[in-house]
């Protein structure tokens, strides 16, 4: 069995003794360990050896499916938290629909901007109430003006601009 | 250069899992480990429990082996092992109340060892201290530097050079006397 640090053992022992009992030490080293070479130790049976290698391959066996089972309850672990977070998020950030209690956002008819009103909703019933009745009266203008009914033209027409000026009240107002 | 390069490239295949790798370590290492296990306990059954104990843990630990001297690594196990080992005999003797003395000169008893195969360098390192016979083993055996094998025993560098130096000219005495 060589000495693989042979070559280094001078340059070592130079550091800690002088020049002479290098020379002595490293002597002292190859001679005693020339004893070794004389007597081997034995040497380890083949049966022995084909043991190790047998109880190696199970060991990496076992070990194989180990890592498998491990990477099986890692893979589990992953996709359990995955669900868990996905049901969380789902609870958290679902809008459910139609539910009492929630904002619903409706239109006006007319912008805000322009109306400048503290009830849009109720000016809205009104606007579609003036609406109605001014497509009545111009129907019943469109009546008048074609001479369909001619005997209460005068008076009709005189009533017909009351309420128009009266409908033109109440809108401005609102 | 080239058997470091072989080295490295068994030990990843090892931590891998490949067992063809293990397989040549097994070779590699198996005749010296042996022998270390061998001139320690003098037993040829306490080696072969051992030997096949350091593969398994090879084996097991492989993955914690973060580059370096692999042979340092390797016999650091087999030297914890070892002592693994006496520590338990020691425990047993104490439960069967066996008789007093030290446990390496228990361990190498000639009457506990296969003292029919038992060869004259055996007798004579029983002679040794303990601790100078550990250190002249892994020495001779793991062929690790001085440098590392001070760090692996954590003690100055020239203290295990002087108690090998000591250890060794007494053995060869010994085998001259």
């Amino acid at each position: 069995m060589d000495d693989q640090n042979q070559e280094n053992l001078r340059e070592l022992l130079a550091t800690f003794f002088d020049a002479e009992q290098v020379d002595s030490y490293a002597e002292d080293f190859q001679q005693a360990e020339q004893v070794f070479h004389q007597h081997p130790a034995p040497e380890p049976d083949d049966r022995l050896i084909a043991n190790i290698k047998t109880e190696i391959a199970i060991s990496l066996g076992r070990r194989r499916v180990k890592r498998f089972k491990r990477w099986l309850y890692e893979a589990a672990g992953v996709a359990a938290a995955i669900v868990i977070l996905a049901i969380i998020s789902l609870q958290l950030f679902e809008k459910p629909v139609n539910q009492p209690g929630n904002n619903s956002y409706t239109a006006s008819l007319l912008p805000t901007a322009l109306w400048e009103s503290n009830d849009i909703a109720a000016d809205d019933v009104d606007l579609a109430v003036f609406t109605a009745e001014i497509e009545q009266i111009e129907y019943e203008v469109h009546t008048l003006e074609s001479g369909e009914d001619i005997t209460e033209s005068e008076t009709s027409v005189t009533e017909l601009e009351m309420e128009l000026a009266e409908i033109n009240t109440d809108f401005w107002k609102g | 250069m080239a058997q470091d390069d072989d080295l490295a490239k068994l030990i990843i295949g090892c931590k891998d899992g490949n067992n063809e790798c293990f397989s040549q370590v097994v070779g590699l290492y198996s005749s010296r480990c042996y022998g270390y296990f061998y001139r320690l306990s003098g037993n040829h059954d306490i080696s072969d429990e051992l030997l096949s104990e350091l593969f398994v843990k090879l084996v097991e630990k492989i993955g914690s082996y973060k580059g370096g001297s692999f042979e340092s690594w390797l016999f650091k196990i087999a030297a914890n092992l070892f002592h693994d080992h006496l520590r338990g005999k020691q425990r047993r003797k104490k439960l069967i109340e066996a008789r007093q003395g030290q446990i390496g000169s228990d361990i190498m008893d000639p009457i506990r060892a296969d003292d029919e195969r038992i060869d004259r360098l055996q007798i004579q390192l029983k002679r040794l201290d303990p601790d100078t016979r550990e250190l002249i083993l892994l020495r001779y055996y793991s062929q690790l530097s001085f440098k590392e094998i001070a760090r692996m025993r954590s003690e100055p560098i020239g203290t295990t050079l002087a108690k090998t130096h000591r250890g060794l000219k007494k053995l060869r005495q010994l085998m001259e006397g």
